[in-house]
């Protein structure tokens, strides 16, 4: 990547038009994002009942709470990461396979292409709704047709690992279609002639993809990857709606944690001690992940 | 070897694998659709089948009637439309200046900006979007079209500013030092240049930031009152302590459905040229 | 490109042009106005058509201000704290007394509160530290048992929980239907199993058994009743329903409300514990399969108790304290002339089933409406009525620090049941404290 201008002086022309380039956006975000977010930093070293904010200082103890509640190390955590960890890699998988499949090109494809992108058309919440009552033992769309070709339906969504289940699929179906959407593009802006040659050597579909496609891809996946995980890692309508974190707080994510203390229990200042807590997580785990797929794909 | 079997094999092979090719795509998609053709399907129903979807073959447009008989779908469809256009509109062209940034140049101002765009990424919804209440609250922009407009803008910023710099990183920038040269001035070479090659990425972006927006749920119930009734508020409406309207709700969402529906279809062309990171 | 470009031009203006023109808007002041903040729903649209009505006759202009429910009370609360002239009258409910009684004007003054039914306005739920009531009632509601009268008959009626699985069962096995019994089972719908069988057997939620003095339940260190006898046979009442029995779904211990009464009305249960408001819908040919075979009866009697058992509550609305003073004045007035409009209060109990706030009416709506007659047999009338929730800010959390433990006692294995309890226990506790 060149870059344009490398000049060393400390505030010159360049400077300026590099903030003024960013000023509409940092006002933007300053204004509606960070402001907020700073109340809400704020909340969470004071005792800020919702309903009665007293906003003395409580200094780190909603932290303390948060950190030292067993549910939220064992039960909360665990099963945050695991989500993100499935979610993600299932929906890269499969977007991954279908971009390659599209990418072929064959009759039909536009309208295959569309039928795939139907997921990022419905709010995720009507699309968590449906896939609940999908699952429902008794009038879900699944257990019908499981119990038409002879095989025992199941309560879904009273135990733990379905429900668990229900969400990554769920999930994995919502941002498929953005994974494959990404990559596609991605796919579709390389360049031919390596291909050309690895066609002439007569090389394996299976290599041409390890050593050729997925080094060209890297950029794209990574940057994907990480943003998605990022996301992934604060989900919460679809899971608030398809299970409440229930049965018994089973699947129970980290930002459902932050919004039963902060908007349940009305406790806004532990709630956001909790989101802030899964945000500095978060970036941490961002930024590994980012140092690791850099380097793991490089190869 | 195997030079007897083969031409048996290689005459059923390229049919048998093109009807396999088929079938499988016949499945992955028809996995795909289901939830929304079941979704479609509950629509149609009477209220009594709405849950027991596939008992009974009565089906009505009922449903979609009497969710156009409240005045204000209209409303809030014509609002949603608005929104999602004018935050789509605005968010890109602040995006785009600030993604050419982080894309062209290197060095403290760069890196602080792109710091503060991954930060500010990983914060939960759950502790801002109380606060932005009290914020446009105070400000006297609750229940108006600024105020739901501008956290719609504010929220995609992190996101698309870091998409953006992927699109610029993969145009090159040689054309624009032709034009620095030729006495060009920086916002020429930006907006004269680097812009219009970046032209099939916006729309792209487009695509994504007006679905995002159309079915936007949390901001759009925090910060609407009576007077900006967005589509998906509307929706969240046939929700109440004594349980959900589901017959509505669904006709609603599939109503909801067809705009984005037609604008993919058009717009995916430009998705899928544009969107070359 | 130049399209592009004049079109992004276009667009800034007019984005510009319309947030000014509206939030200008939004600043200009009505003078004779309420605006009423609440959520969508039969009841409240019922009682609001009482306000416009009120409206149109005394030339005060009514504006509506819906609210989602996932986001009322936060919004709300937020709205109630940040002292935001935006509500003049909002939504209030029982669960909610205690978080804002302190954030609303005392309504002790309203003359025709005289009317309103005591039970339901009790001072613990609604009355502030200094003791005035905060609240005026739109409506009463409450969980009844459903049966369906094609399957049972009235002299046939379980009366115990033993009964109800006997019945169940006894149907099941003449295939005359799915399941016994179905209802609600997951965080905040917890009434339709969990509260109502736990009631009828002299069990509840905290120590000391139907206690809702919050001195006291404090002076009795917030102990749970999740590890007494009572709850146990509760417990492992549902786990056998399920599983032993199998007269209820196996996916019950996830049901919301919806869920169970879809598969009521779709006609695969035989009783059923829902919202009394639900009596028209589940009589509704075209919203239920089993229309004009449904109707009410006591709920079933845990082997701890032996006289019947209802509960019932309030929907009301509320004046914000911050609310200027004539127009507080203006909306007591209306709240007041409301509890007098007996056309209006009969036109809501024709539409929703619920009570009207009125409690003089209820005898005149008696008369000649046989669900009035039936609900105050079943509820209204029945003495030792019990409080279905309880009046202290950490209630929410009480409540789902119980529900988890319950529905994790259910879905375990059943040996495990005294197990899941004990750990629920202590969660209880420290949720209350």
């Amino acid at each position: 990547m060149k870059v344009l201008g490398q000049s060393r002086r400390r505030f010159g022309e360049q400077e300026r038009f590099m903030l003024l380039l960013i000023t509409p956006a940092a006002l933007l975000m300053a204004l509606f994002q960070v402001l907020p977010i700073a109340i809400g930093a704020n909340a969470s070293f004071r005792d800020w009942a919702l309903n009665n904010p007293k906003k003395t200082w409580v200094g780190l103890s909603h932290y303390i709470d948060v950190i030292t509640d067993p549910a939220f190390l064992q039960v909360v955590l665990p099963n945050t990461f695991l989500f993100m960890a499935v979610s993600v890699a299932g929906a890269l998988a499969i977007g991954l396979c279908l971009a390659l499949v599209l990418n072929r090109g064959f009759r039909g494809q536009k309208l295959v292409q569309t039928m795939l992108l139907l997921p990022l058309m419905v709010a995720p919440v009507i699309a968590a709704i449906m896939m609940r009552w999908m699952f429902n033992d008794q009038f879900g769309i699944v257990n019908v047709v499981l119990e038409a070709i002879g095989i025992e339906g199941q309560p879904w969504m009273a135990q733990r690992w379905s429900a668990f289940g229900v969400i990554l699929l769920t999930d994995i179906w919502l941002w498929t279609p953005w994974f494959m959407l990404l990559l596609l593009a991605g796919l579709q802006s390389l360049p031919k002639e390596p291909f050309e040659a690895a066609a002439i050597d007569g090389t394996t579909s299976w290599r041409v993809f390890r050593y050729l496609t997925l080094p060209m891809l890297r950029p794209v996946i990574v940057v994907c990857v990480v943003i998605r995980s990022i996301d992934a890692f604060r989900t919460f309508d679809i899971v608030w709606t398809l299970t409440g974190g229930g049965p018994a707080r089973s699947t129970e994510l980290f930002s459902l944690y932050a919004y039963v203390h902060a908007f349940l229990n009305l406790d806004f200042g532990k709630g956001s001690a909790a989101a802030i807590v899964g945000a500095v997580i978060i970036l941490v785990v961002g930024l590994l992940l980012y140092r690791l797929m850099d380097r793991v794909m490089k190869v | 070897m195997g030079m007897v079997k083969q031409p048996v094999f290689a005459e059923i092979a390229p049919a048998a694998r093109r009807a396999f090719f088929a079938l499988a795509v016949f499945a992955v998609c028809l996995l795909f659709i289901f939830p929304v053709l079941w979704l479609i399907l509950t629509s149609l129903r009477p209220v009594s089948g709405v849950y027991y979807v596939h008992r009974g073959l009565e089906f009505t447009l009922g449903n979609f009637a009497e969710v156009l008989r409240d005045e204000r779908i209209v409303h809030a469809f014509v609002n949603s439309g608005l929104i999602a256009t004018l935050a789509t509109v605005l968010s890109l062209m602040v995006t785009v200046s600030s993604g050419y940034m982080l894309s062209r140049f290197r060095g403290p101002i760069a890196r602080t900006w792109f710091g503060t765009i991954y930060v500010f990424r990983c914060v939960p919804y759950i502790s801002w979007v109380l606060p932005l209440y009290f914020v446009t609250q105070s400000w006297g922009i609750y229940d108006t079209y600024l105020g739901l407009l501008l956290p719609h803008i504010a929220v995609h910023i992190c996101f698309f500013s870091w998409l953006m710099k992927g699109f610029f990183d993969g145009i090159d920038p040689s054309m624009e030092y032709a034009a620095l040269i030729d006495g060009c001035t920086r916002w020429g070479a930006f907006l004269r240049v680097a812009l219009p090659s970046a032209i099939p990425a916006i729309s792209a972006l487009a695509v994504l930031c007006w679905l995002f927006t159309w079915n936007e749920f949390l901001f759009a119930l925090i910060l609407t009152g009576q007077k900006t009734p967005v589509i998906t508020v509307v929706m969240a409406q046939f929700v109440s302590e004594m349980g959900l309207q589901w017959n509505l709700m669904s006709a609603t969402a599939v109503m909801a459905l067809l705009p984005a529906f037609v604008l993919t279809l058009f717009g995916q062309k430009y998705v899928i040229r544009g969107l070359k990171i | 490109m130049k399209w592009f470009k004049t079109s992004i031009i276009k667009t800034w203006v007019v984005a510009c042009a319309a947030g000014i023109s509206l939030t200008a808007g939004a600043a200009m002041a009505q003078d004779k106005e309420l605006r009423i903040g609440y959520q969508p729903n039969p009841i409240q649209d019922a009682s609001i058509a009482m306000m416009e009505k009120w409206g149109a006759k005394n030339g005060v202009k009514i504006t509506k201000i819906p609210n989602s429910y996932g986001v009322y009370v936060e919004k709300m609360t937020a709205s109630l704290t940040s002292n935001s002239d935006q509500y003049d009258v909002i939504w209030h409910n029982d669960d909610w007394g205690q978080l804002w009684a302190h954030l609303l004007e005392p309504t002790d003054d309203i003359e025709s509160l005289k009317y309103a039914d005591k039970w339901g306005m009790a001072g613990i739920i609604f009355n502030n530290a200094q003791g005035q009531n905060t609240v005026v009632p739109m409506g009463q509601t409450f969980g009844v048992f459903y049966y369906r009268t094609d399957l049972v008959s009235e002299s046939e009626l379980p009366r115990t929980l033993d009964d109800l699985v006997k019945i169940s069962k006894k149907l099941q096995a003449e295939g005359k239907v799915k399941f016994g019994y179905v209802g609600g089972m997951a965080m905040n719908h917890t009434w339709f199993t969990w509260f109502w069988s736990m009631w009828s057997n002299n069990c509840d939620v905290l120590l000391p058994v139907f206690e809702r003095a919050n001195a006291k339940l404090a002076a009795n260190n917030w102990k749970s009743a999740l590890e007494e006898p009572c709850m146990r046979q509760a417990a492992e009442f549902w786990w056998d329903a399920i599983n032993t029995h199998k007269i209820s779904p196996r996916g019950m211990p996830a049901y919301d409300r919806n869920e169970a009464n879809a598969v009521f009305m779709a006609g695969d249960a035989a009783f059923t514990v829902g919202d009394s408001v639900y009596w028209a819908t589940f009589n509704d040919p075209a919203k239920s399969k089993v229309a004009g075979k449904v109707n009410i009866t006591f709920f079933p009697l845990g082997p701890n108790r032996n006289e019947p058992m209802a509960w019932n509550d309030i929907w009301g609305w509320a004046i914000p304290k911050s609310v200027p003073a004539e127009r507080k004045a203006l909306a007591k007035r209306m709240l007041s002339d409301m509890m007098l409009d007996e056309e209006g209060q009969r036109e809501l109990w024709k539409r929703t089933g619920a009570p009207p706030p009125n409690k003089e009416l209820w005898d005149k709506i008696a008369k000649d409406d046989v669900f009035m007659q039936q609900l105050k047999k079943f509820n209204l009338d029945v003495t030792n009525k019990v409080r279905s929730a309880y009046y202290f800010e950490k209630w929410p959390g009480v409540h789902k620090a119980f529900s988890d433990a319950v529905i994790k006692a259910v879905t375990g294995s059943r040996e495990d049941i005294p197990k899941a309890l004990a750990a629920g226990a202590s969660l209880v506790t420290n949720a209350a404290k």
